[in-house]
């Protein structure tokens, strides 16, 4: 009767629950990069109040509007400026992406091959 | 015969007292070394954690360090730029009345090359041209310091 119990106990025997996490790494975000600007280059023409009449003759000689838009010698400088301060922030800005997808994709990259 | 039977029985469960102590210190010497095997492991992922996060902030501040310097030498472009226009107390709109021609075509080429810049600053790669300038007369006067990175200002 014993050896029956003892028999009956150990075949019946509760198996322990096994519980296991895995990480699944966090899928990569991957945007593409914008596509560098091409940009058109422009004419500028300078008119003076000695040059002005000659200036407009030949616009109309190729064709042209006879008009101009106009920037005082301050305004030009300004704008020159202006534009190297947009394309700095521009700089700055591309490398600071470039730098971001550096660190974190690199990162998961290193995760992957682990 | 009691008395022989009393030690019989102390002797036998002495024995096995002692036994079962074996074998109890066997089992705990079973854990202790299944816990030294763990620590030894923890050690080991913590260093490399440690190394890790060593490696993660000399990134860091390397990052940081190329984006200041960037930031310098743009900075310095644009004080360039302004140099040109007030250089010597440089009035360009008397210079564009006196030479109205040449100027127009400083102009006109220095726009060429801003806009030049404006692509490589939005990602354009560099050409080889650029790229081998090292001479004044070869560089991208409006942002020598990302056009042309092997240039070194004489």
């Amino acid at each position: 009767m014993l050896t029956l119990t003892i028999f009956l106990t150990n075949c019946s025997g509760v198996k322990q629950l096994e519980i296991f996490k895995q990480e699944v790494p966090r899928a990569k975000l991957d945007l593409e990069k914008p596509t560098p600007l091409q940009l058109e280059n422009l004419q500028w023409i300078i008119i003076t109040s000695e040059n002005a009449d000659e200036v407009f003759k030949k616009l109309e000689e190729k064709g042209i509007d006879p008009v101009l838009w106009g920037l005082t010698d301050k305004d030009f400088e300004l704008l020159a400026k202006n534009f190297a301060r947009i394309r700095n922030q521009l700089m700055v800005t591309n490398n600071l992406l470039d730098k971001y997808k550096e660190y974190y994709e690199s990162e998961t990259e290193k995760e992957n091959n682990e | 015969m009691g008395i022989r039977l009393f030690f019989i029985g102390l002797i036998v469960t002495a024995l096995a007292g002692g036994g079962f102590y074996v074998l109890k210190l066997q089992k705990d010497n079973a854990i202790l070394k299944a816990n030294a095997i763990k620590l030894e492991s923890a050690i080991s992922e913590q260093q490399t954690l440690i190394e890790n996060q060593k490696k993660d902030f000399e990134e860091i501040l390397d990052a940081n360090k190329k984006m200041n310097e960037l930031v310098s030498v743009l900075k310095k472009d644009l004080e360039d730029l302004d140099k040109r226009f007030n250089k010597k107390n440089r009035d360009v709109g008397k210079l564009a009345i006196a030479k109205t021609k040449s100027i127009e075509r400083i102009t006109n080429g220095a726009s060429a090359l801003a806009t030049r810049c404006i692509e490589i600053a939005s990602g354009s790669p560099l050409t080889e041209k650029e790229k081998n300038a090292t001479k004044k007369s070869e560089i991208n006067s409006e942002c020598p310091s990302i056009a042309n990175p092997n240039y070194i200002p004489y």
